[in-house]
């Protein structure tokens, strides 16, 4: 078996482990994150929600109910998770605006305001009510985005459609970063003589220099420039995982790409390895401390059956709301899902409540009680968590 | 105001059968629906033509019925039928005794019926459980409902039917006690239209006791819930049963790219009003998977429940009520035709026009039994090698359907409703259950101005209700992962709010 020892090894390539990564990296531990495949940061909008139900992202935290693990976290700590986060995605070429002390608004595809906290910078020009007028650019063929949405609730907005000649998000973000077609793109976008008060896109101005490219339409056309989200795939999900990726390498961690945890060495009370299959022989990853940062269901971490849900890595207890018929409520919209709760529960030093394990620490939207839509706290929650397990983490390992 | 001969309430397959019939008779006649066609139990079932075998037991004469009506089909709806072959496993444990009465049954309808080994039947159907300890096949069949109605009102139109879909009957019109037209209401704009006829047909399923009521008469029935679960792939190309009496959870229909799964049986009063319940779909699977082990552990895509318009019986088990039909003469120009099933559709029709007919006093016999059904060729669907031969532009990627397609459908029938669209191009109908495409779907008919911003976002809205409740009882593994993606986008991403 071939055996690789490091300090940390982290599961889940999502903001909450390339987060606790970058941090322990920098304090010079010998850090290995091991992932299946992109993360759902990659489908999200790129948005950093903290806490979408109070005035403020920390009043809202002060009044989640006591079990969420916000609570598990000083408010230090979460005003350091997203200062750290600001200078990290800055130092990347990708600023955020925004800060702990109030939520802001972003305009959603279909036209609705969403409370976020942090946004990136592409974003900071969305109207804060309906009185701006806008004026959408489309394009031809890209299935993702309909401006009509957005029509039926801000009837003082106008659409153009211009043609990129391709008609994925993708391949129209590329296109974005080539010079000819950005200046050919420009020459139309001003004949178009624009007269509402701001210019909105869906978000594929670019994958690499999207705050450039804003900045420079919106000097060109002499307004305001803004991206709306799209539904997956995501240039902005896309954009906040290529720079935390960037930050974790920068700090000096290893990222072991395609590399599921199929099985996990264990001696005691201690986690000494976890395994992925290979060609012939398993390889191992040897490590002093484990963080898992694998995410809900949909990143992978959970797993339901029709009578329970598993923890897939180490097979850690899942609290769960009761049986199969409490997980999801009658009224689709009511946000009260009994599976928005399910989890590992963690105490406060990040480690798995009712276990055994001295050396697993856990972060980011597989905890317990998170309930991330209702709440609206998925990325916030991530990284408070990823700082808190990452100190935790640090004190174990420097014992 | 329209006036024509006979006024057709109700477009299932009895409702669109009786229309051409009528159409090949020469009667002119107008068909309503409150929905698109296919949608009450017509279109919740397996879609299984049923060879009779599973009646040959407790109903000889809908066994009879259902055999004879199979040849039928398999001779005029070639292109809608697909000739899967059926197979009654029996299972350890499975009386022996009711072998020999279903053989003996079988021979007396007239049911070919083979007893083959369990090596033959597991040759025949790889994922069959190896434990069987035989089986006996039989010609069923699949059929696919949607198309078969779609087919029937083909002939209508082609001679002059006029039909009206999305059209919801709120009055019936009577002079001197007699029943002479009725009201309809346009459920896309609100419109109301009269519709004046010589004799009405209530062939309404479910429903038919109330529109009886509309007219001061009444159908004493029996509703019957069935639930079904679909999974996500073929597991089977035959038809499976289980060889034993009519209970839940007793066959497997291939149909398409998936497998449906059924039934149970629990009376219901609000045909309105179905829930599938999570204990029913868990009971559905484990049935299945007895006859076929994979069902354990295949994704289900969704579950629903179709209602069974029974006649009204004292029998306390609902499995044990007659699947037979009746034509109910109210004496004051309306028919009401109930009970029945898909597989016997065409012979209701036919003994329904027989009635029509004399009472008309004309004499011009049933064609529908020889005359093939027109326009297969055209409306077999969207078969896949159609999908395949355009892969650009898709805009529903579980089903490939394209933005071309989706365009084609919105152009021909002028339709106002994203369902229309799903029954015509299976947009919707894969893994996602639509998480994806009708938020397209609903995009490019307001981009092409069929509806209103307004209107999709409040179409939109009432899709995911509808969605959820046909996925809900069905959530774990990988739908309920997939499920928790949707929600994300559309709850999280796009922020929708509650509505009012």
């Amino acid at each position: 078996m071939s055996v690789t020892e490091y300090d940390v090894v982290i599961i889940g390539a999502g903001v909450a482990g390339l987060t606790a990564g970058a941090l322990l990296a920098e304090r010079g531990f010998k850090v290995a994150l091991v992932t299946q495949g992109e993360p759902t940061a990659c489908l999200s909008t790129g948005c950093i929600d903290v806490c979408s139900r109070g005035s403020s992202p920390l009043s809202g935290i002060h009044d989640l109910p006591p079990e969420h693990p916000y609570h598990l976290v000083s408010e230090k700590i979460i005003r350091d998770a997203l200062n750290y986060f600001q200078a990290a995605m800055t130092d990347m070429g990708i600023p955020y605006a925004g800060g702990a002390e109030e939520n802001r608004f972003i305009l959603s595809a279909l036209g609705t305001l969403k409370t976020s906290c942090l946004v990136p910078s592409t974003m900071k020009e969305a109207p804060q009510d309906t009185k701006d007028s806008v004026h959408i650019i489309t394009f031809k063929g890209l299935k993702d985005f309909y401006p009509g949405y957005i029509i039926s609730r801000r009837r003082n907005t106008k659409s153009s459609v211009y043609d990129a000649g391709v008609y994925s998000t993708m391949s129209i973000a590329s296109h974005f970063e080539e010079k000819e077609f950005f200046e050919k793109f420009i020459i139309w976008l001003e004949k178009l003589n624009i007269d509402e008060d701001k210019l909105a896109f869906p978000a594929v101005l670019g994958l690499e220099s999207a705050s450039e490219i804003v900045d420079t339409v919106s000097i060109l056309i002499g307004k305001p420039v803004f991206e709306i989200p799209t539904i997956p795939p995501s240039m902005p999900g896309r954009r906040l995982f290529n720079g935390l990726k960037g930050y974790f390498h920068k700090k000096g961690g290893t990222l072991y790409w395609a590399w599921p945890v199929a099985g996990i060495e264990k001696t005691g009370k201690v986690i000494e390895a976890v395994t992925t299959p290979s060609e012939g022989r398993p390889n191992s990853i040897n490590a002093k401390a484990f963080i898992l940062s694998t995410g809900s269901f949909v990143g992978g971490g959970l797993t339901a059956t029709r009578e329970s849900i598993i923890e897939n890595v180490f097979h850690l207890p899942v609290h769960i709301s009761g049986p199969r018929e409490t997980w999801f409520d009658s009224d689709y919209f009511s946000l009260n899902h009994g599976i928005g709760r399910a989890g590992i529960i963690a105490d406060s030093t990040l480690r798995p409540a009712g276990s055994s394990w001295e050396n697993i620490f856990v972060c980011g939207g597989i905890l317990a009680d998170t309930e991330i839509l209702k709440n609206g706290c998925g990325h916030g929650l991530a990284l408070a968590t990823a700082h808190a397990a990452a100190l935790s983490c640090a004190e174990y390992l420097s014992r | 105001m329209i006036k024509t001969d006979v006024i057709i309430i109700g477009g299932g397959a009895t409702g669109c059968g009786i229309a051409r019939d009528l159409a090949l008779r020469g009667i002119p006649h107008c068909l309503v629906e409150k929905g698109d066609f296919a949608a009450g139990a017509t279109g919740a079932c397996h879609g299984l033509l049923h060879s009779g075998g599973r009646y040959a037991v407790t109903d000889p004469v809908a066994a009879r019925e259902c055999y004879e009506e199979n040849l039928i089909l398999r001779k005029i709806g070639r292109k809608c039928v697909e000739q899967t072959g059926g197979l009654f496993v029996r299972l350890p444990g499975d009386s022996k005794r009711f072998r020999e009465v279903f053989l003996r049954g079988c021979e007396e309808v007239g049911i070919p019926a083979e007893v083959i080994s369990s090596t033959r039947a597991l040759d025949l159907v790889p994922n069959l459980n190896p434990e069987i300890e035989e089986a006996i096949k039989v010609p069923d069949c699949s059929i696919d409902p949607f198309r078969l109605c779609m087919l029937n009102i083909r002939s209508s139109e082609l001679r002059g039917g006029i039909v009206y879909t999305r059209h919801k009957v709120t009055e019936i019109l009577k002079s001197h006690g007699r029943c002479i037209g009725i009201k309809a209401i346009d459920q896309s704009t609100g419109d109301t239209r009269e519709i004046r006829g010589n004799i009405i047909v209530n062939a309404t399923g479910a429903w038919a006791n109330m529109i009886a009521t509309l007219a001061g008469s009444e159908v004493p029935m029996t509703l019957v819930k069935g639930s079904l679960v679909i999974t996500n792939h073929r597991l089977t190309n035959m038809v499976i049963n289980r060889l034993r009496h009519p209970s839940d959870g007793d066959i497997i229909v291939p149909n398409e790219a998936v497998c449906l799964a059924g039934t149970t049986a629990l009376p219901i009063d609000d045909p309105d009003n179905l829930i599938t319940e999570s204990s029913e779909v868990d009971t559905m699977i484990s049935e299945a998977g007895k006859m076929i082990p994979h069902f354990n552990n295949t994704r289900i895509i969704r579950a629903f429940s179709g209602v069974r318009p029974l006649l009204k019986s004292k029998k306390a088990d609902s499995h044990e009520i007659s699947r037979g039909f009746q034509i109910i003469n109210h004496k004051n120009g309306m028919y009401s035709i109930v009970g029945g099933k898909l597989s016997t559709f065409r012979l209701m029709a036919e003994k329904m026009v027989d009635t029509i007919m004399a009472s008309f006093n004309l004499k011009k016999p049933c064609e529908t039994a020889e005359i093939p059904l027109e326009g297969q060729e055209e409306l077999s669907g969207y078969p896949l090698a159609k999908r395949l031969s355009n892969m650009k532009g898709i805009v529903c990627e579980c089903e490939l359907v394209t933005r071309q397609e989706v365009e084609r459908i919105i152009k021909q029938t002028a339709t106002r409703n994203v369902g229309d669209i799903q029954h015509r191009t299976r947009l919707g109908m894969g893994p996602c259950q639509g998480g994806f495409c009708t938020f397209r779907a609903l995009g490019i008919m307001n981009d092409m101005s069929v509806i209103s911003p307004e209107q999709s976002m409040k179409m939109l809205r009432g899709f995911l209700q509808r969605r959820y409740k046909g996925i809900r009882p069905a959530l774990w593994g990988d739908q309920l992962r997939e499920e928790q993606l949707v929600e994300y986008i559309y709850l999280g991403i796009l922020a929708m709010e509650k509505p009012e």
